[in-house]
């Protein structure tokens, strides 16, 4: 009874974290499964496990909500950003623990509605980007939708409020912003993005409810609304979100490549200001190449086309800054390096595919087919979710005591790195040159894509197949695992001061007294 | 058809060093209209060739760095030394530099291809497009109607003026490289340039509902004279229909 | 340390109010929001609502009641971390504000069919009072400063009065209109209006929340000054964006 009470009216931000990782992980898994249910309707044309299109919207609307709101926001920012960024800055726990406990509890009632998807009358079907009018006219419950969002909004907003605080003002003294870990840079960065627009998607999902059920004509054409407002607003947020996840995901796999390559950031300054600052600047300005097809006006569309374009530049420069890190390295391949390092090349991938969509002339093909799927897969479901594997091995021993079973660890890892590329690079090809839509249930009048379809299927069973891999690995090692150290890695980040798992309140017993020229990345030199 | 030859560009890939892959099968241009589908062939090919040599470059240098410093002995530390000034921002500078330069570039070719898709040639056929869950209902100039079939002649571009009943769908012909949302509320319009006789899927590529995937159908381009004729027996059958419609409210009235 | 003496003293804290709230809020909002519109249950709804609202209550009290004393790490950083939520609620109405703009401008006519003559008196009314509600707060934070807790309570009642009667004319001002006639579903003018007035009174609302929790515990003289000057701040935002609201909607 009172391990329960201790967990769950805790104010600890290691608690809260693991709260997180929990909680994303649950949605991880419901979201997952309802993508297998996905790929097993559509491994052949005609109904294959349901013959109502409706179960595969809803499904579809599941999967997208929840992987994106449910677990990659929540896992980046909730998790590794609370059990990571206070130890990082030697702080003995955040701003506002109780504030800190809002939020985890307002995501969990934000995942329950979610979940409430699979057992209501009428679910959601309107995916989860919620376009009205069709989101305002369908028989399905988009009120769903709109809290979802509101809930899991709100506690990420909380999270912000708390994490600026705690990174502007309780750094330990000593430490300055260029000694900051990359992670922690990558949290600050995110959070004023998720503070600036996570707002804009509160009030734009808000107004479709109020539209659907009050009566208000916000989108409605023929009383003089504009359905394009909608999208506007959304992908003011929506767009900006994808920096959201990528900027904790790039900021962790930093972390774990200067660890296991136990080397300098090459170019720390270029990477912080020029590529973390860039994408602050530039993220807020590029929404429109969402509307390529929208009938938006085309000089806006050419605009936006340039500065998408330019996003580039600052992803680039962190580009070069993380294979820079290896140069003159002494590398290490264990699994959470491993995860790190194939997020450089299937970043790589997601990345650059993103350049073609970026240019107009090009999406009005490809825009809306499987294409897409095949970029966003490449860039943040696998990038994105290999960064946060690769972020739990990493800190595995640090918040359980204990070490996982490696040999375990990197077979599971090359099995899904060969089911990821098998799913999602036949999506990009078949989007190009069947042309085949995204969001359909059936694809009679493309016979071309069955092939396709077929492989991916194969490759989300295998993928299937590692993450049950990966979960035993851990359910194993948290009960049987063997004692690690309080510094496996050899790091000289603040974090591997403390003991595993840290203490509970406070963190250590006297945080870590800074000497002048302490750096988290100062490898090669005189320890201290 | 056209499909093959993106197949081509896309597993040509690792051999772009082979020159002349897709320009082997370069059309005669004989029309005065640019045809955006063919342009779009020839960019997408260019920014993938592009794309593609950015990310070799990136991987094998990652690569080389992974072989080359792999650790030697349990306590050994990485050597790099921190930066000069200088070199933190040449470092910065040049590479932004170098990759706006080729985001400029793309920019400018993504623009004029945009130029072509969004230009609509005088001559072209304007034909009215309502969508609707979940069907596609066009309107000829003569009036003439057809439903999820649009009948056109070969060697005449054709703009659709778009607009839509109910929520937004997307008219999308994967054969002609082109695509745009119709919604109520407002008109949009696409337009494009059937050559050759033939049969092309059209399909909604907008989230619509139940019957999303299920909302297609055809773009049939056919011989000029044989278009000729049906447009002139359809618009005649829609003269007698007409006529009677005005007979009858013409009787009603008496 | 002694902070970290402090803390050995009374270990990690250990709070049941956020979980209380949490589930209020689900059970207030949006259990209580689907069962009434999307599957016309007003029975569940109001039996969730009432589960909600208590929850939320007790859960705001406990956790006041708790934080009150500042036990917090955080001592004076409340102030800043209000900017940034600030900084997140402006953005909740910008795009509102957005929105209305382009179906104004975009629209064929102004006022479009349906809508009636704005009221002009009352908004200014509502405005001075409003304002008025903005010097009080000034005037009890200085004398809380200067030590004058008796001052400090008189002025936030006085405050707290200003607010209240703002919410009040705001209720005559909706039903005077709906009598009119203009009621959320009329058109697209109405719809703003609507959203827009009903988003800043529910921040009045909030805003008289937090002053009522201030107020309560110092009346048994307990005050924690960063709080008060956090509720200040706020209070002070919701002012300035009653000046867009009310330029907007009812001026232009
Ligand atoms: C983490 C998530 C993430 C990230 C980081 C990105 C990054 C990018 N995305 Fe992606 N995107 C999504 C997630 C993401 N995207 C999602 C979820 C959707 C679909 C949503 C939906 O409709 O459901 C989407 C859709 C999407 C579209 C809309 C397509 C459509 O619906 O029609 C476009 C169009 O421009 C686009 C472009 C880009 C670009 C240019 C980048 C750039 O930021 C990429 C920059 C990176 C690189 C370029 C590689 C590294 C750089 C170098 C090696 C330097 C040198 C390079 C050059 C000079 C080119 N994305
Ligand atoms: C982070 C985001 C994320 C992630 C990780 C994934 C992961 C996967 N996605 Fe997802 N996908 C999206 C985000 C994501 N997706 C979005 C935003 C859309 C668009 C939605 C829309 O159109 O509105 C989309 C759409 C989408 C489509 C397009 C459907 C369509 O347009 O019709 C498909 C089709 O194959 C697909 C498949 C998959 C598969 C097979 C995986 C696999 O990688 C999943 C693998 C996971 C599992 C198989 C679970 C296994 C877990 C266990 C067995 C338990 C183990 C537990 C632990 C380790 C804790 N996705
Ligand atoms: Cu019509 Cu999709
Ligand atoms: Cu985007």
């Amino acid at each position: 009874m009172s391990v329960l009470k201790e967990w769950i009216f805790t104010t600890d931000h290691k608690k809260v974290g693991l709260l997180y990782l929990i909680g994303s992980m649950a949605a991880f898994a419901f979201a997952g499964f309802s993508a297998l249910m996905m790929r097993a309707e559509l491994s052949s044309i005609g109904p294959t496990i349901t013959n109502n299109p409706g179960d595969y919207n809803v499904w579809l609307y599941f999967h997208g909500a929840a992987m994106i709101l449910g677990f990659q926001i929540p896992a980046l920012t909730g998790f590794l950003a609370n059990y990571l960024v206070p130890l990082q800055i030697g702080a003995k726990d955040v701003a506002f623990p109780r504030i800190n406990a809002l939020s985890v509890w307002l995501f969990y009632m934000g995942l329950i509605l979610a979940l409430l998807t699979f057992v209501v009358p009428d679910p959601p079907d309107v995916m989860w980007t919620g376009y009205p009018p069709y989101s305002t006219i369908t028989f399905a419950n988009t009120a769903l939708y709109t809290f979802t969002v509101l809930l899991l909004g709100f506690a990420s907003i909380l999270g912000g409020v708390n994490f600026l605080t705690t990174i502007a003002f309780m750094r330990a003294p000593g430490i300055g912003w260029n000694q900051l870990n990359m992670f922690t840079w990558c949290t600050f960065a995110a959070f004023i993005l998720q503070l600036i627009f996570v707002p804009v998607l509160g009030t734009a999902v808000t107004l479709i409810s109020l539209d659907k059920y009050l009566g208000t004509h916000f989108f409605d054409p023929s009383s003089g609304g504009d359905v394009l407002v909608y999208q506007n607003l959304f992908w003011f947020y929506s767009h900006p979100a994808v920096y959201v996840i990528l900027l904790p995901f790039i900021g962790i796999v930093f972390d774990i490549v200067a660890t296991f390559a136990r080397n300098r950031i090459f170019n720390y300054k270029a990477a912080v200001y020029g590529g973390v600052g860039g994408i602050l600047l530039l993220a807020g300005e590029v929404w429109i190449h969402h509307l390529y097809v929208t009938g938006m006006p085309d000089w806006i569309r050419v605009g936006q086309m340039v500065t998408t374009l330019l996003i580039s530049i600052p992803v680039g420069l962190l580009f070069i800054s993380l294979v820079g890190t290896l140069y003159k390295g002494s590398i290490s391949f264990e699994t959470p390096m491993l995860y790190a390092l194939s997020v450089v090349f299937l970043m790589l991938i997601g990345g650059l595919t993103g350049i073609p969509l970026a240019i107009v002339s090009l999406t009005l093909h490809v825009s809306d087919t499987y294409y897409i799927p095949g970029h966003f897969h490449y860039v943040m479901a696998v990038a994105g979710t290999f960064a946060i594997f690769g972020g739990v091995y990493y800190l595995f021993p640090k918040f359980t005591g204990k070490m996982y079973n490696e040999f375990v660890g990197k077979l599971a890892f090359w099995i899904t790195f060969v089911g990821v590329n098998v799913i999602f690079f036949p999506m990009m090809i078949v989007g190009v040159t069947e042309g085949m839509p995204r969001r359909y249930w059936d694809y009679a009048q493309f016979p071309g894509a069955e092939p396709y379809q077929y492989w991916m299927t194969v490759g989300a069973a295998i993928i299937g197949v590692g993450f049950l891999l990966v979960l035993f690995n851990w359910i194993h090692a948290l009960f049987a695992g063997p004692k690690a150290g309080n510094n496996p890695w050899g790091s000289r980040s603040l974090e591997w001061t403390t003991t595993s798992p840290p203490l509970d309140h406070g963190n250590w017993e006297e945080v870590p007294k800074i000497e002048e020229g302490w750096g988290p990345y100062e490898y090669g030199t005189e320890k201290t | 058809m056209r499909n093959n030859r993106l197949h081509r560009a896309f597993t040509a890939l690792p051999f772009v060093a082979l020159p002349g892959g897709a320009s082997a099968e370069f059309e005669s241009i004989v029309e005065k209209v640019e045809d955006p589908a063919a342009g779009f062939d020839h960019l997408w090919f260019e920014v993938m060739v592009d794309i593609t040599i950015i990310g070799v470059i990136f991987a094998l240098l990652a690569l080389y760095f992974l072989f080359r410093y792999r650790r030697r002995s349990p306590g050994e530390e990485g050597t790099q030394k921190p930066l000069s000034n200088l070199n933190i921002i040449g470092w910065a500078l040049i590479p932004a530099f170098v990759f706006m330069a080729d985001d400029f570039y793309m920019a400018a070719k993504g623009w004029q291809l945009y130029d072509t898709y969004r230009r609509v040639p005088e001559n072209s056929l304007e034909v009215k497009l309502e969508s609707a869950m979940w069907t596609w209902d066009y309107t000829y100039p003569n009036g003439v109607k057809t439903y999820n079939e649009l009948r056109v002649p070969a060697g005449q571009p054709v703009v659709l003026r778009m607009t839509s009943r109910d929520t937004i769908h997307s008219h999308f012909i994967p054969d002609f490289r082109i695509k745009e949302d119709s919604m109520p509320g407002r008109v949009t319009y696409m337009w494009f340039y059937p050559q050759k006789p033939g049969e092309h899927i059209v399909s909604c590529a907008e989230y619509c509902g139940q019957l999303h995937s299920r909302m297609y159908g055809k773009v049939i381009v056919m011989p000029r004279g044989e278009f000729d004729s049906w447009y002139q027996a359809e618009a005649a059958k829609l003269d007698v229909k007409l006529t009677k419609l005005s007979d009858n409210r013409g009787a009603g009235q008496k | 340390m002694s902070n970290h003496a402090h803390a050995h003293e009374h270990g990690p804290i250990l709070t049941p109010w956020p979980l209380v709230i949490s589930i209020g809020i689900l059970a207030m909002i949006p259990l209580a929001f689907i069962f009434k519109f999307s599957y016309h249950n007003s029975f569940a709804a109001i039996l969730s609502l009432g589960i909600g609202a208590p929850l939320c209550i007790i859960g705001v009290i406990g956790w006041v009641r708790e934080a009150i004393g500042g036990d917090e790490l955080s001592q004076g950083l409340g102030f800043g971390a209000m900017g940034w939520f600030i900084l997140a609620e402006a953005l909740i109405f910008l795009p509102g504000f957005a929105t209305y703009w382009v179906l104004r401008l975009s629209a064929e006519s102004w006022p479009p069919p349906g809508s009636v003559d704005m009221p002009q008196l009352m908004p200014v009314i509502m405005t001075v009072v409003l304002v008025s509600s903005s010097l009080t707060i000034h005037k009890a934070e200085g004398l809380l400063e200067a030590g004058d807790v008796a001052g400090f309570r008189k002025w936030l009642a006085a405050t707290m009065l200003l607010g209240l009667s703002f919410l009040l004319m705001s209720i005559y001002e909706w039903n005077h209109l709906f009598h009119l006639g203009f009621t959320i579903d009329v058109n697209v003018f109405s719809s703003s209006f609507f959203s827009l007035t009903g988003l800043h009174g529910s921040h009045v609302f909030v805003g008289l929340g937090i002053f009522l929790a201030i107020m309560i515990p110092a009346m048994s003289g307990k005050i924690n000054h960063t709080f008060v000057r956090t509720g200040s701040l706020y209070w002070h935002f919701v002012d300035i964006i009653w000046f867009f609201v009310v330029s907007q909607l009812y001026f232009w």
